[in-house]
């Protein structure tokens, strides 16, 4: 209906028009449509973020009220400082900003290994042909469905047996593990996108398996890599049961540090503390998913198949 | 070029791959790793009270502290199984860390219990849930009452209700706050609570006999007694007391209800008092509290305990030992149930300093009569599991008395 | 000519030997360890008391599990279909060369960068009616207005469906403008050149060349339904009653607060041998077909 006929005016036909042409499109009825579209759909969105902000800037005696979504009478920003600074998380009160730089170190190593593994893996099993491939990707999309708490004791088990305990290198290798299925479909299915010619043309140059990876593959995956980003960066920034479990307790991640501040059972809750928190933790992710915009580019394909 | 990064990511992954150093040094002289889940403001200050006590000591007290009792307990065991155990690690006090036992994963303090006189000054209840192949595993810090009744003492006397001493008077009074258009009872729907607000009725209306027979034996027969029937009724009749909103709400909330004055009562732990605390308002002038029990026996009380697993280091154990003791140290005690809302799990302690409801409390727990072990005391998780889901069911669904307690039976059967 | 071919293959070896390591050492080990445990007696800690089939008597007769079960294919079904139709049409949106398109995309990611513990205690709020959106219309002055589909067991699981598409619809988008930008811009100059609506390009060219973008997302999707967990816990805890449970969350609960391992692995065990009868026929068939094709 209009949102069909809304694309169908949008860049109209002849023109050199379309999602990218350098032009600035007009501001016709059915532009407006899409920016209405995209205005309402944004409003559902942002709904939720709403009330955390004017929550984090009221004082607890007005957040009783309930008025949830009313904005604050006297905002205030003591809830965000409390939140980084001085919230209680155990016997210390230093609130989130503790484990930042614990999370930092378990989030670069495990975002880029498991990203180098998971896209390898993909590639490998995407154009070659390998015995076992199929068995391997099967299993692989089989365990991505099971919840990965099971596999928690045995994991523990395992690295108690070869005596790898808790530390970083750990954590990153769980993560690795676990990020392995989602990974390897994500480029596998990329890879199996691509023009089969473009691999056969680099085979007949005699480009090797790596050469082929790393200098044409890689460089057309930019898109992928930004969604494999995102998809690491949140799973493994947010990871708290397995940080917990297998980092150690020099390392553990500031998940811990946000969950003891909003998950305490018994005892009282201080929803604006709550709320500046969770937005404090997830800053680093919002960052990386703002910065990464300018990958989201068009033309990285057709270059790369010209070059 | 494609070899150096290749060679680059294996050396990176080999750096990696080699075990860190990073070994928690907990195995110092006095160096104690706790494992616990207290981390509100609150419960902060209550940590507090120990770690000083700890260090006046001589020890160095090392927090590890993780909301949620679930996932401390996740933590504290995997690394127990892993080789790397904490000092002390936190449980409900109950059937939690049986298997450990069971398992030779927990050293036994009954020298320390015996050194410093627990068993005489320790309610049996206690003593008994802490005592394993005949020896203390776990000391027992606080007393925490489960089925307190807290009411806004404004609102009720309004509306012209007295307080409530058992369900029949509570629901004269939830009647009259009906009528008045409040929320009579204010209610957080979560299975947990749910299986709270039944424990809260089956001890009014049933006494200590049923509750052990349902909780802690688990006997068929209690299933077809007039007392549990009664107790059916009553918390179903509950429901219509409760608003539209309670089923997705926090029980913080609930009680926040209640000091707003929108709603006139709710059944929770003592815990509840930190919201109150938090609120400004001061227990019985601005609310009141009260354990609804015909049959003047009924205080249900939980709590928490600290169990010690062990450790290689004989120094480690000495520093066990001096945590175990400094924590039921009678003035660490009192000062901990002070930050805490709970009771001092001693009785020999000084309770004047204890805020107005712990003092009823202390009453409860002072009278032999009154102590009744909480259901987690008395059954496995697994069970209480099992039964918890059956009482939420009947809560949340059109289920009837005689239907809920076909349930019960056939849960007290897969769980015998 | 044979001699690259070999090292290629070899090479090819290499680069899959972690993903074979992680399959022998932790899949497979872990998956039979769960299949063990669920023939056991074990309770808090792993034992090795053989007790038969006991466990998935209890929990085939268990209200909880058989509830969870159904939960999850109506929402799943609704979540995946759902999150797929918006995350494809913001997607097309935002790649009509909007303004800030930046801060768009940004707006319809951002709650896929907070963790549910909280943002699921917002939507509780939001969805309470007694607390949010009703209480907000009714307060404008519309009294006999209703939206307390939480409070309900018939209606719950609408509510989980959105909290879960308002989580998840914004990832879809980013895979879908990451295929769309895939697309290569001579097919646009040819259709502009054929003069076809924009629209008909994204109907019949640019649609189905997405293919993997979109089995991307729905097995991404479809794997977040089988583990949802998070959700149930922090806005409904599984509520009203058992209304609202699915089975990851009946597998924690079990595995951690109530020390049943050997019932949660029970449940683990059940749905891995689900997923098999649905993945593994179905990947047969890919490669049949893909055999096909090379033929």
């Amino acid at each position: 209906m209009s949102g069909a006929a809304a694309m169908q005016t949008m860049s109209p036909p002849g023109d050199a028009g379309g999602p990218r042409s350098a032009r600035p499109v007009r501001m016709t009825p059915a532009r407006w449509g899409l920016y209405a579209f995209l205005a309402i759909t944004a409003a559902f969105f942002l709904l939720p973020l709403w009330v955390m902000v004017v929550t984090s800037l009221k004082t607890m005696n007005e957040i009783r009220l309930g008025a949830i979504i009313a904005p604050p009478l006297a905002p205030t920003l003591e809830a965000w400082a409390k939140a980084w600074s001085s919230a209680c998380t155990g016997l210390a009160c230093d609130g989130i900003r503790v484990g930042f730089w614990n999370s930092v170190k378990i989030l670069v190593p495990s975002v880029f290994i498991s990203i180098l593994v998971g896209s390898m893996t993909g590639y490998a099993l995407s154009f070659w042909r390998v015995p076992g491939a199929n068995v391997l990707f099967t299993a692989m999309m089989i365990v991505a469905f099971i919840p990965y708490q099971v596999f928690i004791y045995p994991l523990v088990r395992v690295f108690a047996f070869i005596g790898l305990g808790q530390s970083i290198a750990t954590i990153v290798i769980v993560h690795t593990i676990f990020g392995l299925p989602t990974m390897t479909l994500l480029f596998r299915n990329y890879f199996s996108s691509l023009p089969i010619e473009l691999f056969k043309a680099a085979r007949i140059d005699g480009a090797s398996f790596y050469q082929i990876f790393f200098r044409i593959m890689m460089p057309m995956a930019t898109p992928m890599i930004v969604v494999a980003v995102i998809l690491q960066v949140t799973g493994i920034w947010n990871d708290f049961i397995l940080g917990l479990v297998f980092a150690g307790r020099e390392n553990l991640p500031m998940t811990v540090q946000l969950n003891n501040i909003v998950a305490s059972v018994q005892g009282e809750r201080e929803y604006n503390v709550d709320m500046a928190a969770t937005m404090l933790t997830a800053l680093l992710p919002l960052v990386v998913y703002f910065g990464s915009g300018r990958w989201f580019v068009r033309g990285i394909a057709a270059g790369a198949v010209k070059g | 070029m494609t070899m150096k990064a290749l060679t680059a990511v294996a050396a990176v992954m080999a750096a990696m791959s080699i075990p860190a150093m990073s070994i928690p040094a907990i195995a110092q002289d006095n160096k104690a790793e706790v494992i616990h889940w207290w981390t509100s403001g609150g419960e902060s200050a209550a940590v507090k009270v120990f770690a000083d006590q700890f260090g006046k000591a001589g020890g160095a007290w090392v927090d590890s502290a993780v909301a949620g009792g679930v996932n401390a307990r996740t933590a504290a065991i995997n690394r127990t199984i892993a080789g790397n155990p904490p000092a002390a690690m936190q449980f409900n006090t109950g059937k939690q860390f049986d298997e450990l036992v069971e398992g030779g994963l927990l050293t036994d303090i009954d020298a320390v219990a015996t050194a410093n006189n627990w068993k005489a000054n320790l309610p049996q209840a206690l003593i008994d849930a802490t005592t394993r192949q005949g020896k203390m595993f776990a000391a027992p810090v606080n007393i925490h009452g489960q089925n307190w009744l807290f009411y806004n003492k404004e609102l009720l006397a309004k509306v012209g209700a007295k307080e409530p001493r058992n369900w029949d008077e509570a629901i004269e009074a939830l009647d009259k706050i009906k009528a008045s258009g409040a929320i009579p009872l204010a209610f957080s729907g979560a299975k947990n609570w749910e299986r709270l607000l039944f424990n809260a009725v089956l001890v009014d209306k049933g006494g200590p006999a049923i509750w052990s027979a349902f909780w802690a034996k688990r006997d068929p027969a209690v299933l077809k007694s007039p007392e549990l029937r009664k107790a059916a009724d009553t918390y179903k009749k509950l429901k219509d007391y409760t608003d539209p909103g309670a089923s997705s709400r926090v029980w913080n909330d609930a009680t926040g209800l209640v000091i707003q004055g929108k709603a006139g009562m709710q059944i929770m732990g003592d815990w509840a008092k930190g919201e109150f605390s938090a609120a400004g308002k001061a227990p019985e002038k601005d609310y009141g509290c009260v354990i609804l029990a015909s049959g003047s026996h009924g205080f249900i009380f939980g709590g928490d305990v600290f169990a010690f697993p062990k450790l290689k280091d004989a120094n480690a154990a000495k520093a066990q030992a001096l945590l175990a003791k400094t924590m039921l140290d009678p003035a660490a005690q009192i000062e901990f149930s002070l930050k805490k809302g709970s009771l001092p799990a001693r009785l020999d302690v000084d309770a004047s300093r204890l805020d107005a409801c712990a003092q009823k409390g202390m009453k409860y727990v002072l009278d032999k009569n009154q102590q009744l072990p909480s259901d987690v005391m008395l059954a496995p998780p697994a069970v209480w599991g099992a039964i918890e889901d059956v009482i939420s069911q009947f809560w949340n669904t059109a289920m009837t008395s005689e239907q809920f307690i076909d349930k019960l039976a056939v849960a007290f059967k897969q769980n015998q | 000519m044979a001699s690259p071919r070999m090292s290629s293959r070899a090479s090819a070896y290499s680069a899959l030997l972690p993903a074979f390591i992680v399959l022998a050492v932790v899949y497979i080990g872990s998956t039979v360890w769960t299949m063990w445990m669920s023939l056991t007696g074990s309770r808090m800690l792993p034992n090795n008391n053989f007790v038969g089939l006991r466990n998935y008597e209890i929990l085939f007769s268990n209200d909880r599990w058989i509830t969870s079960v159904h939960n999850l294919a109506f929402f799943g079904v609704l979540f995946v279909a759902i999150s797929l139709a918006l995350g494809f049409l913001l997607a097309v949106a935002i790649d009509q060369k909007v303004r800030s398109e930046d801060s768009w995309r940004s707006v319809y990611l951002y709650p896929y960068s907070m963790s549910f513990v909280v943002t699921g205690l917002v939507w509780q709020w939001l969805l309470n009616p007694t607390l949010g959106i009703q209480k907000l219309v009714r307060d404008m002055g519309f009294e006999t207005f209703t939206f307390d589909w939480i409070a309900h067991a018939e209606t719950v699981l609408y509510c989980l469906v959105i909290a879960g598409v308002w989580h998840a619809a914004g990832l879809v988008m980013a895979i879908m403008l990451a295929g769309l930008r895939g697309v290569d811009e001579d097919i646009w100059k040819a259709a502009r050149v054929d003069g076809l609506p924009t629209w008909r390009v994204y109907a019949s060219v640019v649609t189905p060349m997405l293919g993997a973008s979109f089995a991307t997302a729905g097995v991404l999707l479809s794997t977040s339904v089988v583990r949802l967990y998070d959700l149930s816990v922090a806005m409904t805890r599984g509520g009203p009653g058992i209304a609202s449970e699915v089975p990851a969350k009946f597998v924690m609960d079990h595995l951690f607060e109530r020390a049943n391992i050997s019932l949660a692995t029970a449940a683990a065990t059940s749905m891995l041998i689900t997923v098999i009868a649905v993945v593994a026929p179905y990947m047969y068939w890919r490669t049949r077909v893909a055999a096909r094709g090379r033929a």
